[in-house]
C-alpha cells in the first residue's frame, strides 16, 4: 500500500503544489492523519499557500540534522473539516536558506535521503501517520530524486505542452522506471475536458502516449486561477468539480486502483 | 544436479573469492593508509541512477535498511541470498558499502561517518 506519495513533474507550473495541498487535504478530510512536506527548496511556496510564514523550524533544519521531525511539523488540522489531522513541514523561504540548499554536495544529499527514508519509521510507524506527501521541485533536482526514491508512489503532473509531454515521457522511462516506482499520471490544466466522452477519449490517448496508469484529468478552472493560491480548494469549495476530481484521485490511491 | 543449484554454487565460490579480495584490500589499506586503493564513494541518488540495474536494486535496499545481511536484502529483492551476497560484495569493492563480520554473519552498511 502506498503510504509515501511524491508529487513531481518535468516542468514547473504544472500544478504540483496545488495538487499536493489538495490531495493531502482530501485525505485529511476523509479522517486520515497526513503530513505534507515542501521539498521545493529553490522556490518554496507551501508556507504562503498554507499561511504559515512564521515557522520556528523548517524542513531544511530536519534534513540538516539539526532538529527532530517533531519540531518541524506545523499542525494545520483546524484548516480542514472533519476529524482528520493535517500537518506540514515547510521549506525555508529566506534567500540565505535557498542559497544554502542550492550549494549542498553529494554527500549531504546522500544523508538527506537517509533522513527522508527515516520518516517512514518516525512518522508512519511511531506516530501513526497514514500518509506522507512530498511536494517536489520540477525536473531532475537532487531533492526531487531523493523524494522519488523515498516514495512508494509518484503522482506525475503534466500538461498538454509539447516540451512537457516529451520531458515527462523521458522521465517515466529514465527515472521512475529505473527506481521501479509506481506512478499515476495527472493531466492538468486541460481545456474542454468537461464532457464525459471527451474525457474518456483523452484518457485513452494519454494512456497510449505515456504507457503508464492514469490518475486523473483536471480541467483548467478559472476559479482556481482567480483564487490566486489563497484557498485550499477541497476545504473552501466542497462542491466544486475540482474537489470531486481530487476525491476520486484520493480514492484510487487509497484503494490501490491506479491502473 | 539442477542447473540453478549449480549456478548458486558457482556464485558462492565467486563470493568467497571476493571476500578474500576484500580482506586483502582491507589489510593492504591498513598497512598503506596513504595509498588507499579505493576512495570512499557516496551512495547518492545520482550514483544509484548510473548503476547497472542489478546493483541498483541491491543498493536501494541497503539504503532503506541502512544495515543488513545478504539474507535480509534477498528478502526484499526476492533474489537468491548468494546473488545478493555477490552484489553486496561488489558494492563494498566499489567503495559504496562497508562490511563487518559479527560471528558467522556478515553485515553490510553505508558508512555515514566516512560518507559525510
Amino acid at each position: 500500500m502506498s503510504k509515501i506519495i511524491a508529487v513531481h513533474s518535468y516542468k514547473g507550473g504544472t500544478g504540483k503544489t496545488l495538487l499536493s495541498v489538495n490531495l493531502a487535504a482530501t485525505f485529511a478530510k476523509n479522517g486520515k492523519k497526513v503530513c505534507l512536506f515542501d521539498l521545493d527548496f529553490r522556490a518554496p511556496s507551501l508556507f504562503a499557500i498554507l499561511k504559515a510564514e512564521n515557522s520556528e523550524y523548517w524542513f531544511n533544519d530536519y534534513l540538516n540534522n539539526t532538529v527532530d521531525i517533531d519540531k518541524v511539523l506545523v499542525n494545520l488540522s483546524d484548516r480542514v473539516p472533519g476529524n482528520g489531522k493535517f500537518f506540514a513541514g515547510l521549506a525555508n523561504p529566506a534567500t540565505e536558506a535557498i542559497r544554502d540548499m542550492s550549494s549542498k554536495d553529494r554527500k549531504w544529499e546522500m544523508r538527506a535521503l537517509g533522513r527522508l527514508l527515516a520518516l517512514r519509521e518516525s512518522l508512519l510507524i511511531d506516530q501513526s501517520f497514514d500518509y506522507i506527501f512530498l511536494d517536489t521541485s520540477p525536473g531532475l533536482q537532487y531533492s526531487s530524486i531523493n523524494a522519488i526514491v523515498a516514495a512508494d508512489f509518484v503522482v506525475v503532473a503534466t500538461t498538454g505542452d509539447r516540451s512537457d509531454v516529451d520531458g515527462t515521457k523521458r522521465m517515466l522511462k529514465e527515472l521512475y522506471s529505473l527506481f521501479e516506482k509506481k506512478t499515476g499520471l495527472v493531466l492538468n490544466k486541460v481545456l474542454d475536458a468537461t464532457a464525459t466522452a471527451k474525457k474518456s477519449e483523452m484518457s485513452n490517448k494519454v494512456k497510449m502516449n505515456y504507457q503508464v496508469p492514469m490518475l486523473g484529468i483536471v480541467p483548467c478552472f478559472c476559479e482556481i486561477l482567480r483564487a490566486e493560491g489563497n484557498l485550499i480548494f477541497v476545504q473552501d469549495k466542497a462542491e466544486h468539480p475540482f474537489t470531486k476530481i481530487l476525491a476520486e484521485m484520493a480514492r484510487k490511491i487509497e484503494s490501490n486502483e491506479v491502473n | 544436479m539442477n542447473i540453478l543449484e549449480k549456478i548458486e554454487e558457482s556464485l558462492e565460490r565467486l563470493n568467497d573469492k571476493i571476500e578474500v579480495m576484500i580482506e586483502i584490500q582491507k589489510n593492504g589499506n591498513e598497512n598503506h593508509k596513504s595509498t588507499s586503493a579505493l576512495p570512499e564513494a557516496s551512495l547518492d541518488v545520482m550514483t544509484l541512477l548510473s548503476m547497472p540495474d542489478h546493483l541498483r536494486k541491491t543498493a536501494m535496499s541497503i539504503c532503506r535498511c541502512s544495515r543488513a545481511t545478504a539474507e535480509e536484502i534477498a528478502g526484499q529483492t526476492r533474489r537468491a541470498r548468494a546473488v545478493e551476497s555477490a552484489y553486496l560484495n561488489q558494492l563494498v569493492i566499489m567503495g559504496y558499502l562497508k562490511k563487518e563480520r559479527k560471528g558467522r554473519k556478515a553485515y553490510f552498511y553505508i558508512d555515514k561517518e566516512t560518507q559525510g
